[in-house]
């Protein structure tokens, strides 16, 4: 890993240099929200944020992905669509980055989803450290802190005058190559600052949540009145998943006029009560208990069964957003506590 | 792109047979890749699933109805219900379709052989066991006693009648059909498939009961197997799911940790019991 | 300022009764501002309640989300009433349903509660951000006084308002089993301000301001889930057979989307702005409904959800209607 300076005067050099040849999607300050759009120029750039209303999940695994063309009908064709692009997500916060290395389980496994793989590889994430955590972030239950570089290419974390940044891999170094004259070496005292900025970050963390033995626990529980109790308040409104930076579920769709068609995937949400409905008007999740179960048991329990990691980040958007405050963290903490 | 599992492979529609008719109608589609080389490598085994398109209209997953044994076309049944499923009664021979797969898990067709084999199926269900009665009547010696237990609402509704008809005829293979309601000219079984499970008795000794049909008829025959002995281990059955992807990734199918696309559809009533989750 | 332990007895009073199935109100979050729905099942269950200027959810919601799961055999259905705290805008939107009859008047038991203004969650969480924690909200005449961590301050009620509050027209709930306090009479008249200054814009600009708008849409639908009158059983998004409205989210979509709702909620939307509190983007939906609602006021000089007697307006036909025919 190489530690490097990149002076603040320097950073919209070093995007300009990005734009020369990658797709550069950079926080924009769009009708009072922020979120990852792509950028022609750095001063578009908004970097007064804790994280981004929209996850830049967006990016690699789209909204609205087509899977393949065809002429619809009984009589059809088909023709494939073209993926590669190279992009770079600058400014993207560690907690998020980590989501996408979640994600990478779902995608890859036996059957290999292309889109997703191929737009992952063609895709740099430039990271930046959290320094001023909200009230709803806790990461650091995961034991991942606000500046960790472990799931980013490159990392950059403001320690003043300067940003101190660190390249973890190959995919970094090839990303930063030709711009040597753009970054200095750090020094020690640089890598220090970087550290106690790392622990004012993490100290600023007020909400915690108990994750030992949380998969474990929740076998137990399946069946326990107290789900009821939470879900009840659930409206369905989908905005949990919408927002989730972890979230992977998805429809296909056939859309299509009389002359040309496109099997399209969407963003789906298992808030819906049609999620699941079966075609003879059977249900196997027909009340908003078991859809809520569902999820925290997905995000807690089969995916650490099937991946070994938990699939929650610690963002708190889902918290911040839930119009009924519907809270993971109590939740979770609170089926820790249940008495089986 | 050759490698992308979410492109379905072209195939044309070879022959439709009507199998029921009436409200909910079934017709099985003999389909055959347009692709040769697809079509010789296109293997499976009997459980497996296959997702059908429609282009223009969606897709569903399928079990596969025909035996690997017999080459160069597999054939899925199809009940009219719903978007998908009412477009492809409306095809006609020579249609294209879109065919991807073979998906999920398989009947342990190996670790059986030798065994005595109990099929019971109800409606619809009957399609992923025909495909596996297909093959082991191919392989006959291979395999125990065969007996199997078969119910629809009426005569009208009984599938596959020509196997049937045939079946009935073999001198290796016990056929025990019934149907819910009396109705003139019915001398076999009438009542309820668990019911004429506890008539035909089968031993639970060296013996494999599979059983697939509507949620409610397969709680009963578990219900029953185990009255006659059978343990967790020797019962198998199918599920099914809302599916979308067909591979495990859209998250819709999922029961516990489990994707019945990918994990199933095949399962033992022993893995059942161990996973909880909506079914 | 409402009586917080007289609201705690009418509800130990209503789920004591037999015939009452649950009651739903507001208890504290779980962190800064928050308040969330609570369920009383049992009297004890009464002491959660709270109603401070905090509460700004609209619980009418609830009612209509009902499911209703398969019955055994030999089982009867669950009739049992339903009880709802609401204010005074929430009302109308119960008294709405149930004159389009999806609710019957007697399976719900309202609880009322006379309301001087709410803090839009958004506002306060502005004027105070960081890692709140203990906070209390009274309400003091025409300003709000608000405790945190200790330290109090008086903030006007304009500053922190949601627009609702500042036009309302009936704080006082509509339609109500109990009361708690005294009925309070409106000093507000609703001018739709924001409506008719934005029809002063040319119509170029209309297009650019809702083209910006409807771009960040993600049709996660929570304005429709979070909505007390979206109860469609299939909602028309769903429908495959025709599919009127497509899955994938681009401009022209999401315009048809916004579009329809806004259509559909003619001459019944109520002006709760649950729709635009529960949009994760901060569209301004209530824009949209608000132009509506003033369409249907001149055209008919109908209010929703005021009186339960009355038949619904746009699903009723007098034959003295000035049209000849149903359309």
């Amino acid at each position: 890993m190489d530690s490097l300076l990149l002076s603040k005067g320097d950073l919209s050099k070093f995007i300009t240099e990005l734009i020369k040849k990658n797709k550069v999607f950079a926080p924009v300050e769009s009708n009072g929200t922020i979120i990852f759009e792509q950028i022609s120029k750095p001063s578009e750039m908004n970097l007064e944020f804790c994280k981004s209303e929209y996850p830049p999940k967006a990016i690699i695994f789209n909204q609205t992905e087509t899977l393949f063309k065809f002429t619809p009908g009984t009589k059809a064709k088909i023709e494939s669509v073209n993926l590669d692009e190279k992009k770079v997500i600058f400014g993207i916060r560690p907690c998020d980055a980590k989501s996408i290395a979640i994600l990478d389980h779902a995608f890859k496994g036996d059957y290999k989803d292309p889109y997703f793989i191929k737009r992952r590889e063609n895709t740099v994430l430039v990271g930046l450290s959290c320094t001023k955590p909200e009230i709803n972030c806790f990461c650091t239950s995961f034991d991942d802190t606000p500046a960790s570089s472990k799931y980013l290419d490159i990392l950059l974390t403001d320690i003043g005058d300067n940003y101190y940044v660190e390249v973890t891999n190959d995919k970094g170094k090839q990303l930063t190559k030709g711009m040597s004259q753009l970054f200095k070496p750090a020094k020690e005292g640089d890598s220090k600052k970087k550290k106690e900025i790392e622990k004012k970050a993490v100290d600023m963390i007020s909400r915690h949540q108990k994750t030992n033995g949380i998969a474990e626990k929740l076998d137990k529980i399946f069946e326990h009145p107290f789900w009821k109790e939470i879900a009840f308040k659930c409206v369905g409104c989908g905005t949990c998943t919408y927002l989730c930076p972890t979230c992977h579920c998805f429809d296909i769709q056939d859309e299509s006029t009389l002359t040309k068609g496109a099997r399209i995937r969407v963003w789906d949400t298992c808030m819906n009560p049609e999620y699941t409905l079966h075609a003879s008007g059977y249900n196997p999740r027909p009340a908003r208990t078991n859809r809520v179960r569902n999820r925290i048991y997905h995000k807690y329990n089969y995916y650490p069964k099937n991946f070994d990691v938990i699939a929650c980040v610690g963002c708190g958007r889902c918290i911040d957003l839930c119009p009924v405050n519907i809270d993971i963290i109590d939740v979770v903490t609170r089926a820790g506590e249940v008495k089986p | 792109m050759k490698d992308n599992p979410y492109q379905p492979w072209l195939a044309t529609v070879e022959e439709i047979r009507d199998e029921v008719g009436g409200q909910r109608p079934i017709k099985t589609f003999k389909l055959k890749f347009q692709d040769k080389e697809m079509q010789n490598n296109f293997s499976y085994i009997p459980g497996q699933c296959a997702m059908v398109s429609l282009f223009g209209e969606g897709e569903c997953f399928f079990a596969i109805s025909s035996s690997p044994t017999k080459k160069g076309f597999i054939e899925v049944s199809v009940m009219k219900l719903g978007k998908v499923t009412t477009a492809l009664h409306e095809l006609e021979p020579g249609d294209t379709v879109g065919v991807r797969g073979p998906y999920g898990n398989n009947f342990d067709v190996n670790g059986w052989k030798g065994k005595n084999l109990i099929f019971i199926g109800g409606g619809i269900g009957q399609a992923p066991l025909r495909s596996l009665i297909s093959y082991i009547v191919d392989k006959r010696k291979d395999y125990g006693k065969l007996d199997i237990i078969y119910g629809a609402r009426t005569s009208k509704d009984i599938s596959y009648k020509k196997e049937f008809a045939e079946l009935e005829k073999r001198k290796d293979v016990n056929v025990h059909l019934s149907i819910d309601v009396k109705e003139d000219g019915w001398k076999k079984f009438v009542g309820f498939v668990p019911d004429n499970l506890l008539k035909v008795k089968p031993s639970p000794k060296n013996s494999i009961a599979i059983t697939c049909g509507p949620p409610i008829m397969i709680k009963f025959v578990i219900q029953n197997l185990e009255k006659l002995g059978f343990t967790e281990d020797q019962i198998f059955t199918t599920l099914e799911m809302r599916m979308k992807c067909g591979i495990g990734k859209c998250g819709r199918c999922n029961i516990g940790n489990l994707y019945v696309c990918k994990d199933g559809p095949v399962f033992s009533y022993k893995q059942l019991k161990n996973i909880y989750g909506e079914r | 300022m409402v009586d917080n332990n007289q609201l705690k007895d009418a509800v130990k009073k209503t789920i004591s009764r037999d015939d009452v199935k649950y009651v739903v109100g507001y208890e504290k979050g779980t962190y800064g501002f928050q308040t969330t729905p609570c369920f009383a099942y049992k009297p004890e269950d009464a002491e959660k309640f709270i109603f401070s200027p905090l509460c700004v959810h609209n619980l009418s919601v609830f009612p209509m989300l009902e499911e209703k799961p398969p019955l055994r055999k030999g089982e009867e259905p669950d009739t049992r009433k339903i009880g709802v705290v609401v204010k005074g805008c929430d009302s109308r939107a119960i008294v709405q349903i149930i004159q389009e009859k999806g609710l019957d008047r007697d399976k719900v038991i309202i609880i009322g509660i006379p309301c001087t203004g709410v803090v839009d969650p958004k506002k306060i969480k502005a004027k105070f951000p960081g890692h709140i924690k203990n906070v209390e909200v009274k309400d003091e005449d025409d300003k709000f006084e608000i405790t945190v961590d200790g330290k109090t301050q008086k903030i006007p009620k304009d500053e922190l308002m949601p627009d609702k509050c500042k036009t309302c027209e009936y704080p006082t709930p509509v339609l109500y089993d109990i009361l708690i306090g005294k009925e309070i009479k409106s000093n507000k008249k609703e001018n739709f301000k924001k409506v008719n200054d934005f029809e002063k814009k040319t119509l170029k600009d209309k297009w650019e301001y809702w083209e910006k708008q409807f771009d960040k849409c993600i049709r996660c639908y929570a304005c429709r889930n979070a909505c007390p009158l979206c109860y469609c059983k299939e909602c028309m998004v769903d429908q495959l057979n025709p599919q009127w409205v497509r899955r994938s989210v681009d401009l022209s979509e999401n315009t048809a989307w916004n579009l329809l709702r806004a259509f559909h909620l003619a001459g019944r939307c109520i002006g709760c702005g649950q729709c635009e509190r529960a949009c994760p983007m901060n569209i301004p939906l209530m824009e949209l409904n608000k132009k509506i609602e003033k369409e249907i006021r001149e055209m008919f000089e109908y209010e929703a959800g005021v009186n339960a007697e009355e038949k619904p307006l746009l699903a009723m036909f007098k034959p003295d209607d000035p049209e000849e025919f149903i359309l």
